[in-house]
């Protein structure tokens, strides 16, 4: 399957959309900055707020691209979400997977990039977005609602493992 | 001739940022992220909602230093790009001032917020009006535009403080009007400390 990323700019209000999904552009220092305040407001949730924003933030283009795509076959769904994951500038995806769950590897991150760019490897796992970004993958591929899925990092880049990696699990 | 937002804007917001091979977005000294600006909306509102009120400024400032720092090493890496000075540096012909024009013209094209400079008393102060913008989007309450605050004095910084990077922490930034809480623009003060 090949993705078909459309871009679109809005002269009058000038808001960027992504497949129709309104989007913007940022750098690592604020995706940095903004994982390593969830961390350090873990006291309130910080981590979990920030997986579930991601959650709920991607799952809309997902299910609006498959919709729009006549995408059905969970596997194709599940490649949607792999392939806009570049088109973000997020990195490189790869996995497998069905219902129960699966394993996603990312090659390269933006988030573990950018992370180790403004303060070098760190001693545990920080991707905190993709983890989010993975349970919409998940849940859009296979019809369920959000929080369907827990997703664990256990291999980091940013640790300086050769890959990321992700466990993925039907709650 | 002076910087000409509209201008700018057309020319940068026609460019297709997309990932490279290696899937990431580099560019202005920095690696660019395009996401859906639900989840810088999400992130802001839930770590505000969660805050107990002994805590709600501490978070609130975390929000604006996070764009605060992004702001001021992507905003050099925009002042010193390729694409700056292409698009900007031939309209500069007011100093520093044109070139925070240019600065909010990049900031407007890359989606943050439909917003220019309306006063600005060089070095000291600066009144930023901006018409649309995303953290504005969702239900009517309080302020809530951190990014726009955070960016904004790291703009100021980079214009009238001592040389990156050594010109931090130099100017304050207050939001005084907001799309959010009903008035008709938002409206951002730079003050220097």
């Amino acid at each position: 399957m090949a993705l078909n990323p459309k871009f679109t700019f809005d002269g009058n209000t000038y808001r960027h959309y992504m497949n129709g999904v309104m989007s913007v552009l940022h750098c690592h220092h604020y995706m940095s900055l903004t994982t390593k305040m969830a961390e350090d407001y873990e006291s309130i949730g910080g981590v979990r707020i920030l997986i579930e924003s991601a959650e709920d933030a991607v799952r809309p283009l997902f299910d609006k691209y498959c919709a729009e795509n006549g995408v059905s076959d969970p596997v194709a769904r599940l490649q949607v979400g792999a392939e806009f994951y570049p088109v973000m500038g997020l990195g490189l995806m790869q996995f497998q997977g069905s219902e129960p769950g699966g394993d996603v590897t990312l090659t390269r991150s933006h988030v573990d990039a950018g992370w180790q760019k403004k303060w070098g490897n760190t001693d545990h796992a920080v991707n905190h977005f993709t983890c989010g970004y993975i349970a919409a993958m998940f849940a859009a591929a296979f019809n369920k609602p959000a929080r369907s899925y827990d997703v664990v990092e256990n291999a980091s880049l940013a640790k300086g493992d050769p890959q990321s990696r992700f466990a993925v699990t039907l709650k | 001739m002076t910087v000409q937002r509209d201008v700018v804007v057309k020319q940068l917001a026609e460019l297709n940022i997309t990932g490279n091979e290696e899937g990431l977005i580099p560019g202005y000294n920095v690696l660019v992220n395009q996401l859906p600006a639900q989840f810088w909306n999400n992130v802001a509102e839930r770590m505000m909602a969660a805050a107990p009120a002994d805590k709600k400024e501490e978070v609130e400032a975390a929000l604006v230093n996070a764009a605060y720092e992004c702001g001021y090493h992507t905003g050099y890496g925009i002042i010193n790009s390729d694409e700056f000075k292409s698009a900007v540096t031939p309209m500069v012909t007011e100093g520093a001032k044109d070139v925070l024009r240019g600065a909010y013209a990049v900031f407007t094209a890359w989606g943050w917020a439909k917003s220019g400079i309306v006063q600005i008393k060089e070095g000291e102060r600066m009144v930023i009006r901006a018409m649309d913008y995303y953290e504005s989007d969702g239900a009517p309450g309080e302020k809530r535009a951190f990014m726009i605050r955070g960016v904004s004095k790291a703009f100021m910084e980079l214009a009238y403080s001592a040389p990156y990077p050594e010109g931090m922490n130099t100017f304050d930034c207050e939001q005084t009007q907001g799309l959010e809480c009903g008035d008709k623009y938002g409206e951002f003060v730079v003050t220097k400390k």
